[in-house]
């Protein structure tokens, strides 16, 4: 080796060791509170993953648990929308021994027996979004819900805004009885007074978040009455399809109020020169609600401080009128089914869906 | 097109009009239909106004094709339980393939079709070839079928084409165009079944396969084809529901397989094979489907839905499976002995 060899070499290195040095002092300062010094592992468990809502989730999930150099692995399981197979991925995860769970059960209070186990063996365990029943402490280590009530409260405000005289509203959710929309119900009674007309049969429009239905449900409705002043959604991709048999009727597409999606936002900026009250105004489609769970999951295994907050909140995202906080947004050239009120980054989500 | 009672008559002395004997199960559903269109108007005009039915009819359209594809299964004494999965692949290909581009619709719908004839060879060839239970074989065909959605859309929808979207969602003189689709695959299975050598054989040996058998007839190889053609169906009303709805789940065949029983037999097919009666599983599907428009008007409740859906099922497993003559006959000689 000959000296100039030996002294770049030693360069290389003492600039080598300099950047790890300022990367460890970059992560150390990065590191988030709830970020604790025990190492971990953590499993993300979906009762059902088969969608892009839940694809954007996982790697929203994903990305929170990369924050924290504790978590030593992560692991994802999909139910497949199977009850046993949700069961027993959370039966398998808590036999490996993998320190904190975060659950989606989709199947409800089906699934606390398994979690009641996981939790009994020393798990973390952190059911999200979906009431499975039981209690924190007892059956798992602790619950982080969504605010489905302030979605409804922010509908109702928008709505009274747009129409302080009373309005007649046509409100859709998915299957029969879902807690989500009983609870956006419950938010927009607190706002709403009598002169608003819900058209709907009592709680909801059943649609089953499937476009087909919706448009189906949506061209009875539509018929029947002639004077729907605002729709409202709790999934606004689903209606992107549906939206169109307001033509049939030679009718305008009244107000929506929503949550937001790429093919929602790009259906409005397409249609709205040719429906004069279309207007438009979605709240954040929550993909983010796992990013709470996932730090709660990590505080609690890894001797963190936990969030302030075991509810996770969404705020308005588009208003067609006032462009506050968002005008409405569309990636035209990225997949339909991605959330771009999602922190995850537009095109990390059109990579993760596969499109 | 009135279905005759005599079954394999293919020539005979000519009859009136009046004097050739409807199907019962013709009857019956043609009867149903008009009463739930009178019923309609009455409590629920907006049912049937022109905007509802241009809403409301492409779904009938492609449950109409589906219960055609379900009829031919039927007829062989079989059930086929691959109608979700073989529906929803037709829709992901459909859409997946093309991604938006109008230039590659053609041969996503050629691959679909591909696919389709595949998945009912297998079908045909486990349950006509090696007498699997049909429910057994298409269950799991069915499964396999949505391993094939997973793989090319991971669940996640996509936007249909500009193209197909005019193609099965558009309208000419004021009918939407999967409606005409619809008519025109019922004039094929209808004159294909009823006026060739091949449909009465397809029906001879649905009715007693044995009997086909000693003739010399190719049991195998036709209750193979239901199979076959019965994936073909299917595929045409997934394509159709890619078009009709802008941005369809892949997931879209779930909600048809019971709708695709129902309609079969609404129309008077018999479960054990035999005769099959293709206009009245037309009628059939636009039955229910108005029959949900009806109940949506009305504003009852989802529950109710599904109860009057499901009623209108068992009604017609009743009026065809129970021997009425017999039963009335059965009760009046019992009354005077409990006198």
């Amino acid at each position: 080796m000959t000296q100039s060899t030996c002294r770049t070499a030693v360069a290389v290195a003492a600039a080598g060791l300099s950047m790890a040095l300022l990367g460890s002092t970059a992560s150390a300062q990065d590191t988030p509170a709830w970020c604790g010094p025990n190492e971990a592992s953590l499993a993300l468990l979906d009762g059902f993953g088969g969608n892009s809502w839940r694809i954007v989730t996982a790697e929203a999930g994903r990305q929170e648990a990369e924050l924290c150099p504790s978590i030593t692995e992560y692991l994802y399981a999909d139910g497949q929308g199977d009850t046993q197979k949700a069961i027993s991925d959370i039966n398998s995860m808590a036999a490996r021994g993998i320190d904190a769970l975060v659950v989606f059960g989709d199947a409800g209070p089906a699934v606390l027996p398994a979690l009641t186990n996981a939790y009994r063996a020393g798990a973390i365990v952190i059911p999200y979004r979906v009431v499975v029943g039981g209690e924190a402490g007892r059956n798992y280590t602790r619950y982080v819900a969504a605010s489905f009530v302030e979605n409804g409260v922010l509908w109702g405000e928008w709505i009274v805004e747009q129409f302080p005289d009373g309005a007649n509203i046509l409100f859709l959710s998915g299957p029969a009885g879902n807690s989500q929309g009983l609870e956006e119900l419950e938010g927009m009674m607190q706002v709403l007074d009598d002169s608003y007309v819900f058209l709907n049969p009592e709680p909801f429009a059943v649609t089953n978040w499937d476009p087909a239905l919706t448009q189906q449900v949506l061209s009875a409705a539509i018929a029947q009455h002639e004077d729907i002043d605002v729709i409202v959604s709790d999934f606004g991709p689903s209606l992107v399809g549906a939206l169109p048999v307001f033509e049939n009727f030679d009718r305008s597409i009244p107000a929506l109020a929503t949550s937001d999606g790429n093919s929602l936002g790009c259906f409005w900026q397409e249609n709205r020169a040719n429906n004069s009250d279309f207007d438009l105004m979605t709240v954040e489609t929550g993909t983010d609600n796992v990013r709470l769970a996932v730090q709660w999951a990590i505080a609690e295994a890894t001797g963190g401080t936990p969030p302030e907050s075991d509810v996770f909140t969404s705020g308005v995202f588009e208003n067609s009128i006032t462009d506050q906080p968002n005008a409405v947004q569309c990636e035209p050239d990225l997949p339909g089914a991605i959330y771009l009120s999602s922190a995850v980054p537009a095109q990390v989500q059109a990579d993760a869906v596969g499109n | 097109m009135a279905q005759t009672d005599t079954q394999f008559e293919t020539r005979g002395p000519r009859q009136a009009i009046h004097q050739i004997p409807l199907a019962k199960g013709f009857v019956t559903i043609v009867g149903s239909t008009v009463a739930l269109i009178v019923l309609c108007l009455i409590f629920a005009p907006s049912a049937v106004s022109t905007g509802a039915l241009v809403g409301s009819l492409p779904f009938a359209a492609v449950l109409a094709i589906v219960g055609l594809g379900q009829m031919l299964v039927v007829q062989q004494g079989g059930f086929d339980l691959s109608v979700p999965g073989g529906v929803s692949l037709a829709v992901v290909i459909a859409t997946h393939m093309p991604s938006g581009n109008d230039a590659d619709l053609l041969g996503a719908v050629l691959f679909a079709f591909g696919c389709a004839i595949a998945a009912g060879v297998i079908n045909g060839l486990l349950v006509g070839v090696y007498r699997l239970n049909a429910i057994i074989a298409t269950i799991g065909m069915n499964a396999l079928l949505f391993g094939g959605v997973f793989a090319i859309s991971r669940g996640v929808p996509r936007t249909t084409t500009d193209l197909l979207a005019e193609i099965a969602g558009g309208r000419t003189f004021g009918i939407n165009h999967s409606v005409f689709i619809a008519l025109a695959i019922l004039v094929l299975v209808s004159f294909v079944m009823k006026k060739t050598v091949v449909g009465r054989r397809f029906e001879a040996i649905g009715a007693n396969p044995l009997a086909a058998q000693a003739v010399g007839l190719r049991v195998k190889l036709y209750q193979m084809m239901a199979y076959v053609f019965a994936q073909l169906h299917y595929c045409v009303a997934g394509i159709l529901i890619a078009g009709i709805t802008r941005e369809p789940t892949a997931f879209q065949g779930n909600s048809l397989l019971l709708p695709s029983v129902a309609v079969v037999v609404l129309a008077g097919t018999s479960l054990l094979g035999g005769r099959g009666f293709p206009i009245s599983v037309v009628i059939a599907a636009f039955f229910l489907n108005q029959l949900s428009q009806f109940a949506l008007a009305v504003g009852v409740p989802f529950s109710a839905q599904t109860i009057i859906q499901a009623l209108a099922l068992v009604v017609g497993i009743g009026i065809y499976s129970i021997n009425w003559t017999t039963l009335t006959t059965k009760l009046a000689n019992r009354n005077p002995k409990e006198e």
